[in-house]
């Protein structure tokens, strides 16, 4: 009975031809450049930059040392400038100072109720005030200004 | 705070002059010009400054440097206004930071004329960057009196001669070895 009916299935066979053999041996990967090559490459692409980098370095550097000498030449004319609109400045600080402080009893203008703060120095000596207190009489969005220019510049 | 009715600042005539009013690029692009004619009076001004280091007593030297800058711009508007306006406006539009590699044609135009009209070579190049020697006419301040007396007496003085000075017990190299 079981020969009679020998109906074709399907068995899962090897391929026809057979199975390819399995390679297993080892394969390493393969290799573009060797030790010595990328030695040789790494000094001759440095070396080629570096004579560019000079050649452009030597440029800027010019350019540099151009923009220097004209930003020195007129330096003293802007220095000048600056320090006649400092001085303005501090006698207008000092006549507010004077002007606020008007009222209080014992109280000189530049000193601490009479008191000078600077005690070893000749009275005729210049102490430049510090920043806020230039600013001090002067509304914020001055000095606001003035530290944004000072700090990025 | 600190400027006390002792301290003797200008008063606000002394100090109202006519200013240079002139853009940075004007500026710029003059500058090499300006540093050569007023190279004496800049020199003598930044000595009186750093001698000094005070703005005060250098405020006349100040009026003369913008007097000076100002006559070289008068005399640059009468001769060679055209071509200065033309490298001025070059510095200003060509980059962000008054470089000078964009504008050497215009460069040219104005050095060949400023040469030709007022006899006003550019200095070398880099000419402001170097050192330079200035003979002044003013004599530097008085220095500071030697031997300089203290500004305070010592509150802490030395041990005094007469009192005998034994070497230190434990504070030599040889911390294992006392006495």
């Amino acid at each position: 009975m079981s020969e009679a009916c020998q109906i074709a299935r399907k068995q899962d066979l090897p391929p026809p031809g057979g199975y390819k053999p399995i390679p297993f041996q080892r394969l390493p990967a393969k290799q573009y450049f060797s030790g010595y090559t990328m030695f040789a490459m790494y000094i001759g692409i440095t070396a080629v930059s570096a004579y560019l980098y000079n050649i452009n370095a030597k440029r800027i550097a010019k350019n540099e040392i151009e923009m220097r000498s004209a930003k020195m030449a007129i330096y003293p004319m802007l220095l000048a400038e600056r320090d006649r609109e400092y001085l303005k400045q501090l006698r207008r600080n000092r006549d507010a100072e004077a002007e606020l402080m008007r009222d209080v009893p014992g109280w000189e203008v530049g000193t601490y109720y009479g008191e000078r703060v600077y005690k070893l120095v000749p009275p005729d000596t210049l102490i430049e005030p510090i920043f806020h207190e230039y600013y001090a009489h002067s509304s914020p969005t001055e000095w606001f200004r003035r530290a944004y220019h000072k700090l990025r510049c | 705070m600190v400027i006390t009715n002792g301290v003797k600042l200008p008063e606000f005539s002394e100090l109202t002059v006519d200013e240079c009013e002139l853009s940075t690029a004007t500026l710029m692009s003059a500058a090499p010009y300006v540093g050569k004619h007023c190279e004496a009076v800049n020199n003598e001004f930044m000595l009186c400054r750093y001698e000094n280091k005070d703005p005060r007593p250098c405020v006349e030297i100040g009026k003369k440097v913008t007097a000076c800058t100002m006559q070289l711009f008068k005399h640059i508007k009468d001769n060679c206004k055209l071509e200065f306006n033309q490298y001025a406006n070059c510095i200003d539009k060509s980059s962000g930071n008054y470089t000078f590699h964009n504008c050497r044609k215009t460069q040219a135009v104005f050095d060949a004329c400023m040469d030709e009209k007022l006899c006003m070579n550019r200095p070398a190049f880099g000419y402001f960057c170097r050192a330079r020697i200035h003979h002044s006419p003013t004599s530097p301040p008085p220095p500071e009196p030697c031997p300089c007396a203290p500004k305070v007496p010592d509150p802490t003085p030395s041990l005094p001669d007469c009192k005998p000075r034994p070497p230190a017990r434990f504070g030599n190299r040889l911390y294992w070895a006392t006495e």
